[in-house]
């Protein structure tokens, strides 16, 4: 029973899809499956709360070890995707019923994407992380396939979903040849025997290496496989969009952490001057730089949105390699990270979705101009956002970006700080873009102006997200200490 | 009862009016005024001379006798009210008089300048939730909280000594060591003074000429004001970071809703200039953080924490620059003051009278405090090679811009940079006389530069061009205002008996004399002068094009004066002038304390490494500051008998 408890999450979320599948089909009002599924989401993460709460240490959890690890990490991140799950859920709600594309697939898809993003999160084996990456991408890649009638949408699937296949087999020839190197697939022991530097030295073993961060940063859109991103965010719906953001982002980078800081994390063997660090911290520089200066050029909010989470995903990285020198701080700073860009994110993406309607879409820039005057509470709600992504205190993307950064400080790496630094604020020029377009800026006359749409879902996910922005911006402290101890679960 | 004032727009077109003088056209001498202005004068400095605290009334009533009848009552009795609060803040600050008082702080003035950061921001949540209709109602929220504001902050005028005041210190995030910690001392004092006595200033004239969103124009000015008070008064850096970053977004948006043609690219050009510096200046107060927290033990980001930290010269000199280079951003000096022009030809006149008078001031102050304070001797090392760009790149090529610009307000934006000049000056001089010239000279460019721009808004408003070649002879037909431009110009000259003189001649005096400028000091401090010069050059040269030969353009026949709501926001920056001018003492014998106490940290810690000037090793701590103030973690007593001694 209480092995029953451990996994509550993944039954809970598992069990309500298959549940709302059935609902679907019965059901005569489509429209009640999107508020069914927030509740899912809720339950599951109301479930990883209590977990927290009642201490991993006295459940049966050795038992699925390595299949899946349940220890504090996991249930952050089940959290984590949770609320961004019923945040998307909240903003399909909405889109959906708007743009006439309100059938039930779409939730179950989210549920199942989500569920195997949890179960990302928490493998302790590179299998059961193969199969959650699969269960996550299948889903990622319908959810962009989603506007049928749209060419573009087909167009940025497919690429995803050719891309996306070509990164996977990619990733799973990397997990073979380590598996050949180290006799195992087991993070841990694979960890344990690039600990004993027999396997360092050994070709098959750091191809291996090489492959599986590529794979990696594949889904977490690093810049030089970042090609998939703009086209697909671009062409999928905007919930689907938010979704891929934020949940598909936040479980990858919980992978990345489990498998580099857990297999390849050993400071001895895998040394500044060689393996995975020096790569990635010239690929966190590229990601931010190049994704940054692509983004102020885009015409379309939507597409900048995409270079912007790409960008993210750079600062990010720059977390993830700091946390070789000191495990603890930088993950934490990695996690807090996620959670202060899942809220702005889904944030962002809901103002943009809120300001348009059916024929008369938010898109471009030219779209919003002039919407600070006639919807001046939404322009308001995406102004904050905006401020959270582009980390102005004292909101939420603030204390991300602080804690990364200081955690970088601390640990010496002065030129990447500096470089990330620099960034920022070639980021807050494209975020400011769209203030100007929105408060400073007039409609042309004669172009067509978007029309907000009328939808509680969508307002609902707006005021949640604002509420979490501010107060993660205002008392960070609770999450932070949340993150740490997920954190700590890297001690070693 | 019509004893209320006429907030909104149908003032100006209710009160044009109609002076004799301007509809006459040549300038007539008002005899009878002039007899009962001279009688009123008359009684009021017999009368004071017996009875001190009476001079206030009668100077109210005095002036409401001696104002012409032409005006409309309720701006006569502004001005009136005006005339005494300033007659009542020279008699209470008046020093022998302040020395002899026993006003002191009491307990409940503890949470002071929480409430004075707080207020605002509260009133700004109260705008947000206000009806978008309701425009009176948010101006007189806005007006009101602004005022309130004031009078609170004149509760701040308690003898400041060398030490700290109102100190509050709160814990927000134990982790990082981050702390809410305010406090007051001389230097903070008078720009927080500034602060609230400009806000209200810049509020009440742009109502006049702003009708357009009124909502979001009320909710910029209140946070800015909180955000203005906060940078002043935080003591813990990264708390200050905080304001510092907060106080851009509604400068911004005022600049880019409200401002000229090219208001977007000028809103841009701001806010990346000041970002850029200031995002440099984040990693450096976390290297220190990190130091001190790794030589401590404990973190903390506690200002007098921080400089305890020693460090060598091959770290110090990357802090220091990151710092400085955030504040002479901000100041802003010649490389890197390109943006000050733009923003300020593109701002409404609120806009620019808030960023000339207050946000310029907080990259001084922050050069002040936090690069000479943390670390003294880069600030050194670097003083001569800076003090030679204030005085070529600001002062000298800044009073030559000016010079050159066709465009009053360009002309006047430039006039700040030279003027700032020498505020960094009399910084990177380093003596007494220079500190607290270059204090004081803050507050006066506040003042004077503010009044500019408010006038320069007055005659933007009716013609709409602010080109000097499209005005002339505007004296026959505007005599109050001339005489008002010209009053602010001779102050920013530094003519003496107006405020600027007094800080100007400071800080020269205090850079001749000067050992931190190597073996130049001389030389920057006539560079400094000859700048005085070329100031009455382009000011003089700009109010001879404006004001005097003959109407050349028909539109100027026919420009009306100052309407009431003009002259009662531009009386209080006059007399101001005046005061500062006369009794400069006043506000020097607060400002002493706080400045000695900042140049004898700064000679201790170069006093202890001569030579090199720095201290080679591993980096250590060193022992508080004897006159920082108490926060939480540290030994108390030692900012208490700090307090006590004074």
């Amino acid at each position: 029973m209480l092995l029953m408890f451990a996994l509550s999450p993944f039954l809970v979320l598992g069990g309500g899809a298959l549940l709302l599948m059935l609902a679907e089909v019965f059901s005569r009002r489509p429209s009640g499956l999107a508020i069914g599924t927030t509740i899912v989401f809720i339950t599951s993460g109301a479930f990883s709360v209590a977990l927290w709460l009642y201490g991993i240490e006295f459940l049966p959890v050795g038992i699925l070890s390595p299949w899946i690890l349940v220890d504090k990490f996991t249930l952050f991140f089940n959290v984590l995707l949770c609320l961004g799950g019923a945040l998307a859920s909240l903003l399909a709600g909405g889109y959906l019923v708007e743009y006439k594309l309100n059938r039930g697939e779409f939730y179950s898809i989210l549920l199942f994407a989500t569920f195997g993003g949890m179960m990302l999160a928490s493998a302790g084996d590179f299998l059961t992380l193969f199969l959650g990456l699969e269960t996550m991408s299948l889903g990622a890649y319908a959810l962009t396939a989603f506007r049928r009638a749209s060419p573009r949408s087909a167009e940025g699937a497919l690429k995803y979903f050719l891309l996306g296949s070509f990164a996977a087999a990619i990733m799973l020839y990397g997990i073979a040849l380590v598996y050949g190197a180290t006799g195992s697939t087991d993070l841990a022991r694979v960890g344990a025997a690039f600990s004993h530097g027999v396997v360092t030295s050994h070709p098959m073993a750091l191809i291996g290496l090489v492959l599986i961060v590529i794979g990696l940063l594949f889904k977490v859109s690093a810049v030089p496989f970042h090609m998939w991103t703009p086209d697909a965010y671009e062409g999928a719906p905007t919930p689907a969009t938010a979704y891929m953001a934020v949940v598909v982002k936040s479980a990858a980078f919980a992978m990345m952490l489990r498998v580099l800081l857990t297999s390849f994390g050993d400071a001895e063997s895998m040394s500044w001057s060689a393996g995975w660090p020096p790569a990635l911290a010239a690929i966190a520089v590229l990601t931010m730089t190049v994704a940054n200066l692509i983004a102020g050029r885009q015409d379309s909010v939507k597409r900048m949105l995409a270079y912007s989470s790409i960008a993210h995903a750079g600062y990010l990285l720059v977390g993830v390699v700091v946390a070789l020198r000191s495990k603890e701080q930088a993950a934490a700073g990695v996690i807090f990270y996620l959670a202060t860009y899942t809220v702005s994110t889904i944030g962002a993406f809901g103002a943009l979705i809120l300001l348009g309607s059916y024929g008369k879409e938010a898109v471009s820039y030219d779209d919003l101009a002039g919407v600070g005057k006639r919807h001046p509470a939404i322009a308001m709600a995406f102004s904050l956002f905006l401020f959270s992504l582009a980390g102005v205190p004292p909101t939420a993307g603030f204390f991300g970006k602080w804690f990364i950064f200081r955690a970088a400080m601390d640990s010496g790496f002065y030129w990447l700080t500096i470089l990330a630094f620099i960034n920022s604020v070639i980021g807050a020029y494209y975020y400011l873009r769209v203030l100007v377009f929105m408060y400073m800026r007039e409609p042309q006359p004669g172009a067509a102006i978007a029309v907000p749409m009328q939808s509680r879902h969508v307002k609902a996910a707006l005021l949640l997200s604002a509420v979490f922005v501010l107060a993660l911006g205002l008392a960070p402290t609770c999450t932070l200490d949340a993150a740490i101890a997920a954190a700590t679960t890297f001690r070693m | 009862m019509r004893l209320r004032f006429k907030w909104g727009s149908q003032m100006q077109h209710n009160e044009i009016v109609t002076d004799k003088c301007s509809a006459a056209g040549p300038l007539q001498i008002d005899y009878a005024m002039l007899a009962r202005l001279i009688v009123g004068l008359l009684a009021i400095a017999a009368i004071g001379y017996v009875w001190h605290d009476g001079v206030p009334v009668l100077l109210t009533a005095s002036v409401v006798y001696a104002m012409p009848k032409s005006r409309p009552w309720c701006v006569r009795l502004g001005l009136a009210l005006i005339a005494a609060l300033v007659a009542l803040f020279v008699l209470r600050m008046w020093p022998s008089v302040m020395a002899a008082s026993n006003v002191s702080e009491s307990a409940s003035d503890s949470c002071l300048l929480s409430c004075l950061i707080a207020i605002p921001l509260i009133a700004a949540a109260v705008i947000l939730v206000v009806p978008r209709s309701a425009e009176k109602a948010m101006r007189v929220v806005t007006m009101v909280t602004m005022l309130a504001l004031f009078g609170l902050s004149a509760r701040l005028l308690v003898p400041m000594g060398r030490g700290f005041h109102f100190n509050q210190d709160i814990v927000w995030l134990a982790r990082f060591g981050i702390h809410y910690h305010v406090a007051l001392d001389g230097i903070s004092l008078w720009l927080v003074l500034l602060t609230t006595f400009t806000l209200p200033i810049a509020a009440y004239a742009s109502f006049g000429s702003i009708h357009t969103r009124i909502k979001e124009w009320c909710f910029s000015l209140l946070l800015l004001e909180a955000a203005l008070i906060g940078a002043f008064v935080a003591i813990d850096l990264f708390l200050f970071y905080v304001f510092w970053e907060l106080m851009l977004i509604p400068m911004y948006i005022m600049i880019g809703v409200w401002g000229g043609s090219d208001r977007i690219r000028a809103a841009i050009k701001f806010f990346l200039y000041t970002m850029f510096g200031s995002v440099l200046m984040l990693a450096a107060i976390l290297y220190l953080a990190y130091m001190y927290s790794k030589l401590n033990g404990t973190p903390s980001f506690d200002y007098f924490e921080l400089q305890r930290v020693m460090l060598p010269r091959n770290v110090q000199i990357w802090l220091w620059g990151a710092f400085t280079l955030s504040f002479i951003i901000k100041v802003p000096m010649f490389p890197v003051h390109t943006w000050l022009p733009d923003a300020h030809t593109e701002a409404p006149t609120a806009g620019s009278v808030i960023l000339a008078a207050v946000m310029l001031k907080l990259g001084t102050y922050g050069y002040l405090r936090f690069s000479m304070g943390l670390f003294p001797e880069a600030s050194a090392e670097f003083a001569a090679v800076l003090a030679g760009m204030a005085v070529v790149g600001g002062i000298l090529y800044g009073a030559l811009c000016a010079w050159r610009q066709g465009d009053v307000k360009r002309l006047v934006a430039y006039s700040s940079v030279a003027h700032l000049g020498y505020v960094m000056l009399g910084l990177f001089a380093a003596t007494p006389a220079s500190l607290e010239g270059a204090v004081l000279q803050m507050v006066n460019h506040g003042i004077s530069t503010g009044a500019l721009f408010l006038l320069v808004g007055v005659i933007y408003d009716r013609r709409h061009t602010r080109q000097l070649s499209e005005f002339g002879g505007l004296a026959k037909v505007m005599p109050v205002y001339a005489t008002l431009f010209i009053i602010a110009t001779v102050a920013s000259i530094g003519l003496p008996g107006t405020n600027g003189f007094i800080g100007e001649f400071m800080v020269i005096t205090g850079t001749y004399v000067s050992h931190k400028l190597g073996y130049f000091n001389g030389i920057q401090a006539a560079g400094a002068a000859v700048g005085v010069i070329l100031g009455a050059l382009y000011m003089l040269t700009a109010v001879q094009k404006m004001f005097f030969g003959p109407i050349t353009h028909a539109e100027n026949k026919s420009l009306q004066d100052l309407n009431g709501r003009e002259l009662l926001s531009l009386a209080p920056l006059v007399a101001m002038i005046f005061v500062m001018g006369v009794a400069p003492g006043i506000f020097i014998d607060q400002i002493r304390g706080a400045t000695s106490r900042t140049l004898d940290v700064y000679q201790s810690r170069l006093a202890a490494h001569p030579g090199p000037r720095y201290f080679e090793g591993v980096p250590h701590l060193i022992a508080r500051q004897a006159d920082a103030p108490i926060a939480i973690g540290t030994p108390s007593g030692d900012g208490a008998t700090a307090e006590k001694r004074d």
